[in-house]
């Protein structure tokens, strides 16, 4: 038994419809027939325009929907299944929402971090040092931190306490709901940063939503693109950037080095558009020019 | 997961495109104000029995499916019946002892209570009924011009109309917003591990407690950003402003109003003249 659900994937979608307000006037379709495995530990981009089923695709994941059997499940459980522990489903799935100000619940900083803990039942002192960790994991210092009022905070530290609440759960699965909207530069580039260390110091699955490539790209190994509620294209990162005409034409924003080397195709036709930074864009650019002038 | 918006309708409008979504707004309001009367002068079985056909036309005609209206009734009508219990446990008339059927103690059910509460029911349910059909029929923007016109004359006697038509359709307007609102709170809460599906009837009402704190203060936040949003576009309670969408009202229309009107006269006193 413990065998099976080892080799079970973390998350599992079996042709997954979601209608909101179904059968009423008021209906609208939002996911129309997923089916995806996302395994322990992998970095996974679910990509698409806006309206494309993301935010349902990634609240089914903790039963924050009203779902029907046989559609999602954890670690080989369906989640809808009567009976099952959707408590102890939400503390494994940690969910960032788009807007931080739905997320968070508290006045203060450091409650608000100690949530999660304080919800189940954790003791003080444990509570305590997870919200330090965490909120010193997001780049926010505790003590200064800790007593601030969160209405006070600007958008980027409000996501910041927001992804600290939902480390200090320890979930071993985190979802980040469009991290980088309504960010201004600095801020997506601290947050990309951040992300970055996470996805590197802890044993993390993660998922991100998003409507661009750009930081998606960088953050995860696998992309899944969505259109109107159906997934378009899955797979590792680099065989998703080689599809760039479909992708520009959902609507998509581009990794810039992909949307460069896609502007100069006219140029070189052989220019490959699977480049996640700047200097592989220029390798490959450096070797057509110097076969040009060889 | 709480689905509120599934079953609270109040205030929400869809549309059919029937010919009663078509009606003139004033006609509807002016039709709506007299079953609202009516509710409270029909005072007998036969009276209701009679506006039933009506009401049974009015909600064909609507094409507002049933299931939906009956569905986001629910709490309502729960919260009614609940009423309704207490009418008849404490009716507070005199009891001839003959028809008392059951008494434990200061509790008592009798014919006069249950007929009472019957009544009682009646009249809130068919007020309820037609406020919430209009509201399901007619986009807000109808509803403030109609009511705007219908009160205009009373601006004679210095009685700000427009901004108290103003005020009442803001509230209509803020219950499916506060509804979504819960709805999108108690999602956030479950997110962090507190349960709003889980545990008995009692647990789950003190959780609800919880949204109330930050439900008001979203209510306030948004009346916020709504008095900025009406001074950037300089609202000045509706003083020469054109409109873009007149109201016109058919003769059908006012012959529709006619048919309500009579039949409202006929519930009221048909069954007096015909007991007599």
């Amino acid at each position: 038994m413990t065998d099976r659900s080892d080799r079970a994937p973390l998350i599992e979608m079996r042709d997954f419809r979601y209608t909101y307000l179904e059968g009423t006037p008021r209906a609208s379709v939002a996911v129309r027939g997923v089916t995806l495995e996302i395994q322990h530990g992998e970095r996974v981009g679910i990509v698409g325009p806006t309206q494309s089923g993301k935010s349902t695709i990634v609240d089914a994941f903790a039963h924050l929907l009203r779902l029907r059997e046989g559609q999602v499940f954890y670690e080989g459980q369906d989640v809808a299944a009567p009976g099952y522990n959707r408590v102890a489903l939400r503390r494994s799935v940690g969910i960032v929402f788009q807007r931080p100000d739905f997320q968070l619940l508290e006045d203060v900083v450091g409650k608000d971090v100690a949530f999660g803990p304080t919800t189940a039942g954790l003791p003080a002192e444990e509570t305590r040092q997870r919200v330090e960790e965490s909120l010193n994991a997001v780049g926010l210092d505790y003590k200064e931190f800790r007593l601030r009022y969160v209405h006070a905070l600007s958008g980027g530290q409000k996501r910041r306490v927001a992804i600290a609440g939902v480390l200090a759960m320890r979930t071993p699965l985190l979802v980040l709901d469009e991290p980088m909207a309504g960010l201004d530069p600095r801020g997506r580039r601290e947050l990309f940063e951040l992300l970055m260390r996470l996805r590197e110091q802890r044993d993390l699955t993660l998922v991100m939503c998003s409507s661009s490539l750009a930081e998606t790209s960088l953050l995860c190994d696998r992309l899944i693109i969505l259109q109107e509620g159906q997934i378009v294209i899955d797979g590792p990162v680099r065989d998703v950037l080689k599809e760039t005409e479909r992708l520009s034409g959902l609507g998509i924003t581009l990794p810039e080095p992909v949307s460069c080397a896609r502007e100069l195709h006219q140029i070189f036709p052989d220019l490959p558009t699977d480049l996640l930074a700047e200097d592989e864009l220029e390798t490959e650019l450096l070797v057509r020019l110097g076969a040009r002038d060889a | 997961m709480l689905e509120l918006q599934r079953n609270v309708i109040f205030g929400q409008f869809v549309d059919t495109g029937s010919p009663i979504h078509r009606l003139d707004a004033r006609i509807k309001l002016l039709a709506t104000m007299l079953l609202v009367v009516a509710s409270f002068l029909v005072n007998d079985f036969p009276g209701f029995a009679l506006l039933l056909p009506l009401v049974v036309l009015i909600q064909v005609v609507s094409r507002v499916p049933l299931p939906y209206v009956v569905r986001g009734s629910s709490f309502f009508l729960g919260f009614l019946a609940f009423i309704l219990v207490f009418q008849v446990f404490f009716y507070p008339g005199e009891v001839p002892e003959p028809s008392v059927l059951w008494r434990w103690g200061f509790l008592s059910v009798s014919t006069e209570a249950l007929r009472f509460a019957a009544i009682l029911g009646l009249r809130v349910l068919l007020l309820y009924y037609v406020t919430t059909m209009l509201m399901l029929t007619t986009p807000l923007v109808d509803l403030t011009n109609g009511l705007e016109l219908l009160f205009r004359p009373l601006q004679k006697i210095r009685v700000p109309v427009n901004e108290l038509v103003l005020v009442v359709v803001i509230a209509i307007k803020f219950v499916p917003i506060f509804i979504a609102e819960m709805e999108r709170l108690s999602r956030a809460y479950t997110a962090r591990g507190v349960s709003f599906d889980e545990g008995g009837a009692l647990t789950r009402a003190r959780r609800l407690g919880r949204l109330l704190v930050p439900i008001v203060i979203s209510g306030f936040r948004r009346a916020d950003l709504l008095t900025t949003a009406m001074d950037t576009r300089c609202y000045q309670g509706g003083r020469n402003r054109t409109k873009l969408r007149q109201l016109h009202a058919s003769s059908t229309d006012w012959l529709l109003l006619l048919v309500v009107a009579a039949w409202v006269l006929a519930a009221w006193l048909l069954p007096d003249r015909l007991g007599a």
